[in-house]
């Protein structure tokens, strides 16, 4: 797999794969210029991904998201929910400000558009 | 200028930050962090301090988006403005800009639409949007303004004002 190790900025999550452990993190804030843009390549190393892995956990822990970045984080879902179907072995951490309520329900939604394994975890 | 009446005239009305002129994504970026700064230091809750700042960057990133895919007047015929102020114990936060007369009977539309909906329909509206394919060289996902309702308590209320030729100036305010 190739790898991917894209850095933090103050409007952009670093979104890096471990191979070890098989987990592509994504962690801070995401409202960046342009989200599509930004999360264009991490949608091509993920449909990558896919075919050439057997499993792969997405651990997610952005505190904010913007509405565009709420899109393409559903669009990242539905490409595990695709190769799941087909016996890809998914699944998702997501970690979400237990001190924020909207949070947990954002997670919630997420959670609802997918029927993979998709744990919620709170974070202090 | 009599930047001090400029500045009663804001504080009258509540205003805690402003910014008018050209939005780039380093100042959206800037502000909001003084945004958030700003309002925990006033110890109100995580959740309501996140509301403020998402309805403050859709709004601004909005504005900037929608400049970069129209042609407006330059310079200060162009210039755009968002504020953020105290309201009756909630905080609003409110945009203007330059619009083509041409987009606002769609805008208002769109917005009349949002304000019909209740919690639920808000939720499955805002579901429906992100499922929808993205518009060719839209720099949005559509979602901007339900993300913001589902924040808000009140009704998105918005004014429109006629400028010379094709344009209008059109503002937005949001309680949070």
């Amino acid at each position: 797999m190739q790898p991917l190790d894209i850095a933090m900025t103050s409007t952009s999550p670093e979104i890096a794969y471990d191979a070890q452990t098989s987990t592509l993190r994504i962690s801070g804030e995401s409202y960046p210029e342009n989200s599509f843009e930004f999360y264009d390549p991490v949608m091509r190393w993920l449909r990558e991904a896919v075919a050439a892995l057997d499993s792969l956990r997405l651990d997610i822990h952005v505190s904010y998201m913007n509405s565009s970045s709420t899109k393409c984080m559903l669009d990242l879902l539905d490409i595990l929910e695709e190769a799941s179907a087909k016996g890809f072995a998914a699944s998702v951490l997501w970690r979400y400000d237990s001190e924020n309520p909207r949070a947990l329900d954002l997670a919630e939604e997420f959670q609802e558009e997918v029927t993979f394994e998709f744990n919620l975890v709170p974070q202090e | 200028m009599d930047l001090f009446a400029i500045r009663e005239e804001l504080s009258k009305s509540g205003v805690m930050i402003c910014f008018t002129g050209p939005f780039s994504h380093s100042i959206i970026d800037e502000i909001g962090q003084a945004v958030r700064n700003h309002l925990s230091a006033e110890n109100i809750a995580k959740a309501a301090v996140m509301d403020v700042f998402a309805a403050y960057i859709e709004l601004a990133q909005n504005v900037k988006n929608y400049c970069a895919t129209r042609t407006l007047p330059t310079g200060d015929q162009g210039s755009s403005i968002i504020t953020i102020a105290r309201k009756n114990g909630r905080y609003q936060v409110s945009s203007g800009n330059v619009v083509l007369r041409e987009d606002i009977p769609p805008l208002l539309a769109n917005i009349d639409s949002i304000n019909a909906l209740d919690p639920a329909g808000l939720k499955a509206r805002y579901k429906e949007q992100m499922r929808k394919d993205r518009q060719p060289g839209a720099l949005g996902a559509g979602l901007g303004l339900l993300d913001i309702a589902r924040r808000s308590p009140e009704k998105l209320s918005y004014s429109v004002r006629d400028l010379d030729g094709k344009y209008a100036f059109f503002s937005l305010a949001a309680t949070v």
